[in-house]
């Protein structure tokens, strides 16, 4: 099957499940308080985006998710790098940092809405926490793993320290590193629709939270496809900056 | 010969009572060589005798545990090794760069890494990734970053070891090509002593941690495997490997 053949392809599936769906509720097989029609649900998310609702909802919700995303990924990503190159600081701070790591973060939510209300940095927070142990633990990995064969031959060669880190090392833990943004968006979304949907004025969970109230379940519905497609965006972000940066590696080339 | 090799161009070194031992194991036993600049010499001897450890001495990737070396400058040595180690997410001609020292950022960085490529028959694929080339190439894009900086020392530590044995022999003529034009002191580390023979001016037999043979090697160039000559002292070397 040719490469356009086989992008179509993958729709069918999805496509004939979906007007199977609609089928049978048009037909009142599924009544629509269980789950609502996918034109409903299409028609919830036209009404909630023309009164602005939803548009604003979405941008909260990204914003919170960004800015955890940004604070705890930097962090991860800049200790890890430490705990990489350094083994005074990995004696010093990887094994604590191993053992919080087994606290499941979403534990602390009760935690954290002490310390912080039910706040917009409570929810920051727990994002940030949540992918700070992905990318710290990759980013680390990456680098202890880089070749050490390639690290001697940068030395043979007269690299400084900077171009050892910068032409070897970084490169070469690279695709660990995105591993590791790959689990920290997953829990990044996770994270966040726990967080809304226990204690937020806005964004989607709450959407969903106030819709459940007045039974609006093709609202619930819609707040879950929103999430669905913000995940999906936020992973064929992630591949499309692996397909450029990584695209000296077989397994990650163009059409690999 | 055909091409003056200008032996200005060579480093001329030497070792004095060299010694190395890791931990209680004496890997090499006073070892003491002159080599002149511009001569292409050959060490051979069995597995684990210490010729990676003698070759790492010389260009002072390892400190030696007593004697000396004298008149190497590192800056312009360059070692070849066993694997091509080449960086794979950088491209061939940046792969190259490396053994400037630099990025090719100047024009006349980027000429001398077109030009590198050209001696080892690559100038095409500068733009292409490691991962694109074959083993045999990715040796070939290995010796053009050792020979862009114009090294007055070459060190190779088994660099064809890997490589079936055409792709050897084309490499093998290759590597006599650049000597020859550009006239570096060149020493060789090999398992393989008829490549030794077909290359170096100078052969020497490592065992028990000493130079156990140093051959002059005077057969015309170039060299051919059949020759009476070249048979009789590939049988000499390989008789004193065997007997040890
Ligand atoms: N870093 C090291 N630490 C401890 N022992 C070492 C180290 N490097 C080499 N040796 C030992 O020194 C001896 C010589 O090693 P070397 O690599 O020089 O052998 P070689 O002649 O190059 O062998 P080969 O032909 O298999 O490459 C071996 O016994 C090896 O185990
Ligand atoms: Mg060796």
């Amino acid at each position: 099957m040719s490469g356009a053949a086989r992008r179509w392809a993958i729709w069918i599936g999805p496509l004939v499940l979906l007007v199977l769906w609609q089928g049978a509720s048009s037909f009142g097989a599924i009544p629509a308080r269980i789950l609502p029609a996918p034109i409903a649900v299409l028609q919830a998310g036209l009404r909630l985006t023309l009164s602005g609702s939803l548009p604003h909802d979405i941008a909260v919700s990204s914003a919170r998710a960004l800015v955890g995303l940004v604070i705890g990924g930097s962090v991860g990503f800049a200790l890890g790098l430490l705990t990489g190159v350094s083994r005074l600081a990995q004696a010093l701070l990887d094994p604590s940092l191993q053992m919080i790591r087994n606290i499941p973060h979403l534990a602390l939510l009760p935690l954290v809405i002490i310390w912080f209300g039910v706040e917009e940095s409570a929810r920051i927070f727990l994002v940030a926490l949540g992918v700070f142990f992905p990318i710290y633990l990759n980013t680390y990995h990456g680098i202890r793993t880089v070749d050490p064969q390639l690290i001697e031959m940068g030395r043979v060669y007269g690299m400084s320290r900077w171009d050892l880190f910068g032409k070897i090392i970084l490169p070469g833990a690279l695709a660990s590193i995105f591993v590791g943004l790959r689990f920290a968006l997953g829990i990044m979304w996770l994270t966040l629709i726990v967080a809304e949907t226990l204690a937020a004025s806005s964004g989607i969970g709450h959407m969903a939270i106030q819709a459940r109230e007045f039974v609006q379940t093709d609202v619930v519905m819609l707040s879950i496809v929103i999430y669905a497609l913000l995940g999906k965006l936020a992973d064929s972000a992630t591949r499309l900056l692996e397909e450029h940066w990584l695209a000296w590696s077989p397994a990650y080339a163009k059409g690999g | 010969m055909h091409t003056p090799v200008t032996a200005a161009q060579g480093m001329a070194i030497g070792a004095f009572d060299l010694s190395k031992a890791f931990g209680s194991r004496k890997v090499l036993r006073g070892i003491s060589l002159e080599i002149a600049a511009g001569d292409f010499v050959s060490i051979v001897g069995k597995s684990g005798c210490g010729k990676s450890t003698l070759l790492r001495l010389l260009i002072g990737l390892e400190p030696a545990s007593s004697g000396r070396i004298e008149g190497v400058e590192r800056s312009a040595a360059r070692l070849v090794f066993q694997e091509p180690r080449l960086l794979p997410w950088a491209n061939v001609a940046r792969n190259v760069a490396v053994g400037l020292g630099a990025d090719a950022r100047t024009p006349e960085m980027a000429r001398s890494v077109t030009a590198a490529l050209r001696d080892v028959g690559l100038e095409a694929r500068g733009g292409d990734w490691p991962a694109m080339l074959s083993g045999g190439q990715r040796q070939r894009v290995a010796l053009a970053r050792a020979l862009v900086g114009h090294p007055r020392l070459l060190a190779l530590d088994e660099p064809l070891g890997a490589l079936d044995a055409l792709t050897r022999i084309e490499m093998q003529r290759l590597l006599e090509g650049v000597w020859r034009t550009q006239g570096f002191t060149a020493v060789l580390v090999t398992h393989d002593v008829a490549e030794a023979i077909a290359l170096s001016n100078r052969l020497l037999v490592i065992d028990h941690g000493i130079i156990a043979l140093d051959l002059p090697i005077e057969l015309p160039r170039p060299r051919r495997r059949g020759d009476p000559a070249f048979a009789a002292l590939e049988g000499l070397v390989l008789d004193h490997l065997l007997s040890s």
